[in-house]
């Protein structure tokens, strides 16, 4: 089997690899790069909790392959605070409104949401629901989430 | 010892096509080994199940055309094979001339699965249960593949052959889809049923499209396709001709809608009975006909 | 049984729905689980070679190819085991020696250089059986001829109020005989009969279960592992290995979700046995979410006959009720799920006979072990119906019916013990009414038919009378504040809760608070476990008892210092003052270094540690011919949920439109966190009513992944959850708290059932309630019409 090298951005910051092709990005970013804020949850696409920016759009990073990323741009919950001072407003909102509970699957949702709040700044009840779909959460039954979500698209982000 | 989906993928090789030549090449070179991907969001899920076990994972989406999106209205929608779901679905030629489209992807999964998902990967996985497929059916796309022989285009009514299996021959993988430009006036609706409120793999899809007609001896004529319920989706034509003999009346559409459901054929699984798919064909295909009548009355 | 007082005003921050502790490491992925931990490049890892048959002989374990695998360490198998392990029973190895007992029953551990390796090697482990006849059915098992899946469970060890019947496959049989059933039907005006059937599920954390263990030279062992119970998995581990409990050190990080699957031991001890064969080397054993699903532990199902009757005037006269549990293969957890059940087994409600037997049957299933609400939602499944037909056939408005006969304060419980003081009345009316109970609201679409519904519900923490909390309090030289406890942060919120307990007895700022951990048994004082809903009482006293020894330390000191009374001195704002001299001191720096004597003659106090425990002391045994007592459990928390839904009567899917929730948690010390519990209960009950069941067929689970395995996702959330909270204090809670994180799920699924039944006329007495078993009632009910 082939080593593959690539070379990505992942939250702000320059990485190189050398990777087999049956790493996924979930594999390199948290074992090979030590970025643990993206979580396991189910190798399958369907928890969510691996949800990161791939070039600006939410994907799974353990259906994508670490040999697919060579020249993007990654965002996890690490990367999502514009400094170290400084939160991301969805996160400050979630801490406000208990948007998190046993936290496993907060990574993955604060990237959604993310994405959705870049997209669409003022979204309907409707919508936030309908972009969380990928998000599996068996703590907090969705709601507190929505206030967050809610509560950051009103805060004027 | 008991059998279960790996933590991990399996060994394989990884080669970033440059030139379609090169993907038939491979393909006929390692006929059982090698395999094209994509958004790999279902193909990856099936090699850590142990169902698929490439040796070779060919990666078309770099390929010229394979994203790129075109309408014009003579010829119609020209959709790269590769294009991602949630781009097919934002394309305002799409939403203007195309919504079915925009319908049934937004249907499937989550968004961070459209965002890797292609309507072609969807297509050429030939589950029964896709989304794209019936609305490819009744859009009477043409599926144009690259093969040892250049390009060959395949209506959709032949492209799925049976459950998991595609008319592409040995060293042809899919680059195009092309929808021509759908009668005028017409009116689309694909409805699915799943277990979840949304996002959730079809246990009955059906796909229902109606424009006028005057060599229809109703004024109409109706496309029906159903997804779920057979090994391959599929078309309804004894139902569709009823439809275009008309009057389109209450009592008509109800038969349509039960001629659909003695067409289809489907299966008991861990999901759904057969017995209550087969039901659901006939709820869904009514609604999916009421909700297309309504528009397509109001505009007469 | 301490007596406090009502504390109308709690101290702040007590009541105060302070932000959680934890939220801000959570939401910037900072906050580590135990797959986060690093280890190092010596760290090995472990796959399982598990039992494809439901019930098999062991006839041979050939591992000698998978050892030959480059990058392979070591094979272990049942012959490496020592003892058995078990909470109440011990009945089962870790790894099998001579049978197998369910789908999925680890054979073999693989340990290897990654993952894939040991998967590999895995697959080259030969092993040899002789298939048995496999018991599915709890029914079928618990019948004399039925195939016995453990012939020696009469010598099992096993806790003095568990009763395992030898030579059966019943490992736990509790018996209620109150009053006098067979002559009270007689005196009844209306009786219902009805057998309802609740599958086996599993709790679906987002975050699977792990373990990392590591055996030393010197034989001491620590385990990493996403745990609710260190002390109770460091105790279980060092039985099962004769060792002391000391050698063994559990450390705990923050858990993905636990629900009680991470109760007890599961796959954990699978990681210590791999360690062994290894010592020196760190070995993670992670579960696949296939596994998840049913290797670690699941809720067991139940088949339940209930026979209710009442006479005209609305009043419930007698209950029989038969429980056979569908328990799985090993029961040593399960067993006590059988118990609470059977003393629970009327529901809220207070009726003077009462005929139950609750059995806990070993079947060839995966492994029944504690889920949110230790057999609660399983009962209340078919109490809930039940009483709703018992209403409809006295014609009786349904909560007209629960308010004339739910416990109330002195009512005489199915133990004969005495009921204390609840709100159950108050949950009632007020979750009625915030769904417009009675008024009849028209359905959205011609196909859809609205339906309003309820259920009640009550559960007792279900544990050993002595189980046990511990804590400490100790201050920092700046006067911030570390506090120690056993329990486990598991997202309900026990760290903030303990933090705003110890800042308001001793009188410091909530931020000044820290909870020490994560949670290592080396350290941490001793907690029973994390379950129950038990920790904002029980731990709660202990922290309060711990903050109130500091603080007395800290008084005297002052006291001393100034030369004036206790009495007269407090601490308020993380000052120390006097009310008579209004003197003033900040605790900075006195805390750990005392104070100077005058004239510097010296130096009094030191560094000021307070340490507090509780447990409960008035808990009785019950006759074990006829589960009365005087004092069965330490006390029951109550609530009522009513669903406002619609049905499309065409596909039978449902839309929850409303679903008012109330409890009585006799003090909500956080509320925004209460109401979080009730929100995330509600959406898992539902879940758990609508989608979920894990498929067995003759043994082999058939939808073993998320794929196929529905839980609610966003869109299925009900359009509005109503949180009501009632306080009627605990007598010995702190403030008068009691725990409510499992009893928001309990009544939501028959909610919902009577709801659909309100909506359509249709009974659905098997869960779950698919969208298919609706569609198909309503067509069958239109047939015979």
């Amino acid at each position: 089997m082939t080593l593959h090298e690539i070379s990505l951005v992942v939250n702000g910051t320059r990485e190189f690899a050398q990777v087999a092709p049956n790493v996924t990005l979930l594999t390199l970013l948290r074992e090979h790069l030590g970025v643990t804020g993206v979580k396991n949850g189910c190798a399958t696409g369907e928890c969510g909790a691996c949800t990161v920016l791939m070039n600006g759009e939410p994907v799974n990073a353990c259906l994508v392959l670490a040999v697919e990323v060579d020249g993007a741009e990654i965002i996890t919950v690490e990367g999502l605070a514009p400094s170290s001072d400084h939160l991301d407003p969805l996160q400050q909102y979630f801490v406000e409104h208990s948007g998190t509970q046993c936290g496993f699957c907060t990574p993955g949702v604060l990237i959604s949401a993310r994405a959705l709040l870049d997209r669409n700044p003022h979204p309907s009840r409707e919508e936030i629901l309908d972009s969380l779909r990928g998000n599996l959460c068996r703590c907090t039954g969705y709601l507190a989430i929505v206030r967050a979500i809610e509560a950051t698209a009103a805060g004027g982000d | 010892m008991l059998e279960l989906p790996s933590p991990g993928l399996p060994d394989f090789d990884y080669v970033r096509a440059v030139t379609p030549e090169e993907v038939t090449d491979l393909l006929l070179q390692h006929p059982d080994d090698a395999r094209m991907f994509m958004g790999g969001t279902d193909i990856f899920v099936q090699m850590r199940d142990g169902v698929l076990a490439p040796k070779v994972l060919i990666d078309v989406k770099h390929l010229p055309g394979m994203v790129d999106i075109a309408f014009d209205p003579q010829n119609g929608l020209s959709l790269g094979a590769a294009v991602d779901m949630n781009s097919l679905a934002r394309h305002p030629a799409v939403l203007e001339h195309y919504p079915i489209l925009a319908e049934a992807t937004h249907t499937v999964a989550s968004y961070q699965i459209r965002t890797r998902a292609t309507m072609g990967g969807n297509l050429c996985n030939a589950s029964p249960a896709a989304d794209t497929a019936p609305v490819a059916l009744v859009l009477e796309a043409v599926f144009v593949a690259h093969g040892p022989d250049g390009e060959r285009h395949i209506p959709a009514t032949e492209f799925f052959l049976d459950v998991g299996k595609s008319a592409l021959a040995p060293g042809e993988f899919l680059v195009r889809i092309d929808f021509p430009g759908p009668p005028a006036g017409w009116a689309g609706r694909y409805l699915k049923l799943g277990r979840n409120a949304q996002g959730d793999l079809a246990i009955v899809g059906v796909s229902a499209m109606g424009y006028p007609d005057d060599t229809a001896a109703s004024g109409y004529r109706f496309r029906i396709a159903l997804a779920s319920v057979a090994p391959t989706p599929i078309r309804v034509p004894d139902t569709e001709d009823a439809l275009a003999q008309g009057p389109i009346t209450d009592q008509s559409l109800s038969a349509a809608a039960a001629a659909a459901r003695d067409t289809a054929r489907p299966i008991d699984d861990v999901r759904a009975s057969a017995r209550y798919r087969q039901e659901m064909v006939e709820v869904l295909t009514r609604r999916a006909l009421d909700d297309v009548w309504t528009r397509l009355s109001k505009e007469r | 049984m301490q007596s406090q007082p009502n504390v109308p005003d709690a101290p702040s921050p007590v009541g105060e729905s302070v932000t959680r502790i934890d939220a801000m490491e959570k939401v910037t992925g900072e906050a580590l689980f135990a797959d986060d931990l690093p280890f190092g490049p010596g760290l090995l890892y472990g796959h399982i070679v598990r039992s494809p048959h439901p019930h098999a002989l062991i006839k041979k374990v050939d591992f000698s190819k998978a050892l030959e695998v480059p990058g392979v360490k070591a094979v272990v198998t049942g012959a490496d085991t020592v003892d058995k392990i078990g909470l109440y029973l011990k009945d089962r190895y870790t790894l099998c020696r001579d049978r197998v007992r369910y789908v999925g029953d680890p054979v073999a551990g693989v340990v290897a250089v990654s993952e894939a390796v040991a998967e590999a090697a895995c697959k080259l482990v030969e092993v040899d059986y002789e298939v048995l006849q496999p018991v599915i059915d709890p029914v079928q098992g618990a019948q004399p001829d039925a195939p016995l899946l453990h012939p020696d469970l009469g010598e099992y060890p096993v806790a003095n109020f568990i009763f395992p019947k030898s030579g059966t496959n019943i490992s736990n049989h509790f018996k209620v005989r109150k009053g006098d059933v067979e002559s009270a039907w007689d005196q009844c005006d209306v009786i219902v009969e009805r057998s309802f059937r609740v599958p086996i599920l599993q709790h679906v954390p987002i975050e699977p279960h792990i373990a990392v263990a590591q055996v030393d030279r010197s034989e001491s062992i620590t385990l990493w592992t996403s745990s609710q119970s260190p002390f109770a998995q460091r105790n279980l581990i060092a039985e099962s290995l004769n060792i002391s409990q000391s050698q063994v050190r559990v450390i705990a990080p923050y858990v993905g979700g636990g629900f009680g699957s991470k109760a007890g031991v599961s796959m954990e001890a699978l990681a210590v046995e791999m360690a062994r064969k290894v010592p020196g080397h760190p070995i993670k054993l992670r579960l696949t979410r296939e596994e998840e699903f049913f290797t670690s532990f699941v809720r067991q199902g139940l088949v339940a006959k209930t026979r209710v009757g009442a006479a005209k005037d609305g009043k419930l006269l007698a209950m029989k009720t038969e429980y056979y549990w569908d328990a799985g293969a090993y029961t040593e957890y399960g067993v006590n799920v059988t118990r609470a059940s059977g003393y629970s087994s009327t529901g809220p409600y207070e009726i003077p006979n009462v005929h139950a037997d609750s059995y806990c049957v070993y079947t060839n299933h995966p492994v029944g072990g504690p889920m949110r609400g230790f057999g609660m939602p399983e009962i209340h499944w078919g109490i809930e119906q039940i009483m709703d037909i018992v209403a409809e056939e006295l014609q009786m408005d349904k909560v007209e019916f629960r308010l004339k006969n739910c416990v109330k304060d002195g009512s005489i419980i199915v133990t004969g013990s005495k009921m204390h003081p609840v709100g159950l009345s108050e949950c009632i009316s007020k979750a009625a009414e915030a769904i417009d109970w009675g008024k009849d609201e028209p359905a959205s679409a011609p196909h859809k038919r609205r339906g309003k519904g309820l259920a009640i519900m009550w559960k007792a923490p279900a544990m050993p009378p002595n189980a046990g909390s511990s804590a400490w309090v100790r201050f920092n030289e700046d006067a911030t504040v570390s506090v120690g406890i056993g329990g486990q942060e598991i997202g309900q919120g026990t760290f903030t809760v303990m933090a705003q307990m110890a800042a308001a007895v001793l009188g410091v700022p909530f931020e000044s608070v820290r909870i020490s951990g994560p949670l290592d048994t080396k350290y941490s004082p001793y907690e029973w476990q994390t379950v129950a809903s038990r920790l904002t009482w029980s731990m709660g006293n202990a922290v309060v008892a711990a903050a109130n020894d500091a603080r007395r330390q800290v008084l005297e000191l002052a006291a001393e210092h100034w030369d004036e009374d206790v009495d007269d001195l407090d601490i308020k704002d993380g000052q120390v003052i006097s009310y008579k001299s209004e003197e003033a001191l900040p605790l900075k720096n006195l805390v750990v270094y005392g104070l100077p004597k005058p004239d510097d003659q010296g130096w009094r106090g030191g560094p000021i540690i307070g340490h507090g425990k509780f447990m409960p002391t008035y808990v009785t045994g019950l006759d074990p011919e006829t589960g009365q007592g005087p004092r069965s459990v330490v006390h029951y928390t109550t609530g009522c949920q009513a669903v406002d839904l619609e049905v499309d009567s065409q596909t039978g899917q449902i839309t929850i439109l409303r679903v008012a929730a109330a409890y009585d948690v006799g003090k909500a010390i956080n509320p925004a966190q209460v109401r979080a519990q009730i929100e995330g209960g509600v959406v898992q009950g539902a879940s758990t009513a609508i989608f979920e069941q894990l498929q067995l067929v003759v043994g082999v689970p058939r939808n073993a992944s998320l794929v196929d395995y529905r839980i609610a996702t966003s869109v299925d959330m009900p359009y509005e959850i109503i949180p009501i909270i009632v306080e009627v204090p605990q007598d010995d809670g702190p403030w008068g708290a009691r725990g409510v994180g499992e009893h928001s799920m309990v009544p939501t699924a028959p909610a919902i059932a009577n709801a659909v039944a309100d909506a359509l006329g249709i009974r659905i007495l098997d869960l779950p309630i698919t969208a298919e078993k609706v569609s198909l009632a309503v067509l069958e009910k239109e047939a015979q019409s």
